[in-house]
């Protein structure tokens, strides 16, 4: 399978200096959803915000479908290369300005919002009951979470990495988000790495990844 | 203006009845304020008369080099004011107020003393110093305020920004509404103090000047450039501040760099 993704070498260290990982390269495979196990405080969510450029990362090639990205390209990176955030936050404002804030910015490009699509995907996950001009603040956590993947997947990244997509959700929820974001990796030139608590969900990815011991090894 | 009351040590001396009583209050309310008060009042008196015995000298001496030195003591000691007053801080905070202070004083006391009023020889310091000294005073609240405002968003309501990073928002984009929050919060002192005006209380310096004789209609017309002269001043300065800070802790790749963040 052709190699869609490619970011490296990574390394971190947490908050006291301890190393998380050295010289980790990431590679992820076109129309694959690869699952990022390990054990917690092990630096998965920070692997994720490097490979975004929101964490400090020095002398990384970012490399996506044979084009290289160079740092001052982070911005336009970040819009291929989506990073859905741990905790869901949300934007003061409505739910529909929650969907559609992103398409002002110049790196939207070619992107309109599409209002109907927006409904489908909202319908999917449940959240078609609630009104687009509520307050977003009001949506409980579970709420925040599809909300996000909502708007992650109306985006359409060609990668979407998924940091704990589905916390607070309860399981014909989190089984249909997780159907969805897989639906969504499996398009032509796309992919999905997606950091999971739940073992028995992560069994239904294409490829699974671990990062234990400093290391990132497939699983 | 030679019908002026002039003060005498009596009438200070009275005066000081007057925070004693306040003193009293406080003691019979065991309010706990009135060694502060003591202070405070102490404070008043000592630097009120420095500046008094300073200001005669400068006044008598009308040399330009004197002038712009204490114009330069002026701005130092606001922009260290202003960073001080931040409950968060980070690396280079000092200059970037120095800076804002500093470049807001100049540009609008140049415009406001050499163009509006018209001061004659242009370093004149009985219009200079005052004027600029209440510039510079107005502005470091406004530049405080928009400092603690930003550096608090870009804290506490970090997610919030990163998510428009994920976005592709360029460092710029992710910026708009936290400084656009900044300056606003810098600016509310300035606006509420001009829509006020008048109704509540008469300003400071309206109040000095009719004291001092002045006709009213002319301390009007001073005040109204005065308070012009503040709203640019708080607004100039709030937007320096607010951008070197945003460039400070944001890198050019969008990266918030809130590590920097003490």
């Amino acid at each position: 399978m052709a190699i869609l993704l490619r970011c490296g070498p990574l390394s971190a260290e947490d908050g006291e200096g301890r190393r998380l990982y050295s010289a980790v390269t990431v590679a992820l495979d076109d129309e694959c959803l690869t699952v990022l196990e390990g054990p917690s405080g092990g630096g998965k969510s920070t692997l994720l915000r490097q490979i975004a450029g929101l964490a400090p990362s020095e002398g990384v090639t970012r490399k996506l479908g044979g084009r290289r990205w160079d740092g001052k390209e982070l911005p336009g990176w970040r819009s291929e290369v989506n990073l859905l955030m741990q905790d869901a936050p949300i934007i003061p404002g409505s739910v529909l300005e929650n969907l559609n804030f992103p398409y002002e910015f110049e790196s939207a490009g070619e992107r309109v919002f599409d209002g109907e699509r927006a409904g489908e995907l909202l319908e999917e996950v449940g959240l078609n009951t609630i009104a687009l001009d509520r307050q977003a603040s009001t949506l409980s956590g579970g709420e925040r979470h599809r909300l996000a993947i909502v708007r992650a997947l109306l985006w359409a990244p060609a990668v979407l990495l998924a940091d704990e997509p589905l916390s607070g959700l309860d399981g014909p929820r989190a089984s249909r988000c997780f159907d969805l974001l897989r639906e969504h990796a499996r398009l032509p030139g796309h992919a999905v790495l997606c950091v999971l608590h739940d073992p028995a969900m992560g069994r239904g990815a294409d490829r699974r990844m671990c990062l234990e011991s400093e290391r990132l090894t497939a699983a | 203006m030679t019908d002026l009351i002039q003060l005498t040590p009596v009438d200070l001396l009275v005066a000081t009845v007057l925070v004693l009583a306040a003193g009293l209050v406080s003691l019979a309310m065991r309010l706990d304020i009135e060694k502060r008060l003591a202070l405070s009042a102490a404070r008043t008196v000592v630097q009120l008369g420095l500046v008094g015995l300073i200001l005669e000298r400068v006044f008598a001496l009308r040399r330009p080099i004197v002038v712009l030195a204490i114009l330069a003591v002026m701005i130092l000691f606001a922009g260290r004011e202003a960073s001080n007053r931040s409950t968060r801080a980070y690396r280079g905070m000092r200059w970037d107020s120095l800076l804002a202070m500093g470049a807001t004083c100049l540009v609008v006391g140049a415009v406001v003393t050499q163009v509006v009023v018209g001061v004659q020889p242009w370093y004149d310091p009985q219009y200079v110093i005052p004027l600029l000294g209440m510039i510079l005073g107005n502005s470091l609240n406004g530049v405080s305020l928009c400092l603690e405002r930003l550096l608090e968003h870009l804290s506490a309501r970090r997610h919030e920004v990163e998510l428009r990073l994920v976005f592709g928002a360029t460092r710029s984009e992710a910026l708009r509404e936290p400084i656009r929050a900044a300056v606003r919060t810098g600016m509310i002192p300035v606006t509420n103090i001009m829509a006020a005006a008048g109704i509540v209380a008469l300003p400071g310096m309206m109040t000095g000047q009719i004291l001092a004789g002045a006709p009213p209609m002319q301390a009007v017309a001073y005040q109204i450039v005065i308070m012009f002269t503040l709203a640019a001043a708080n607004a100039m300065g709030s937007m320096l501040i607010a951008t070197a800070a945003a460039r400070r802790l944001v890198a050019a790749d969008g990266r918030l760099k809130v590590e920097q963040l003490r």
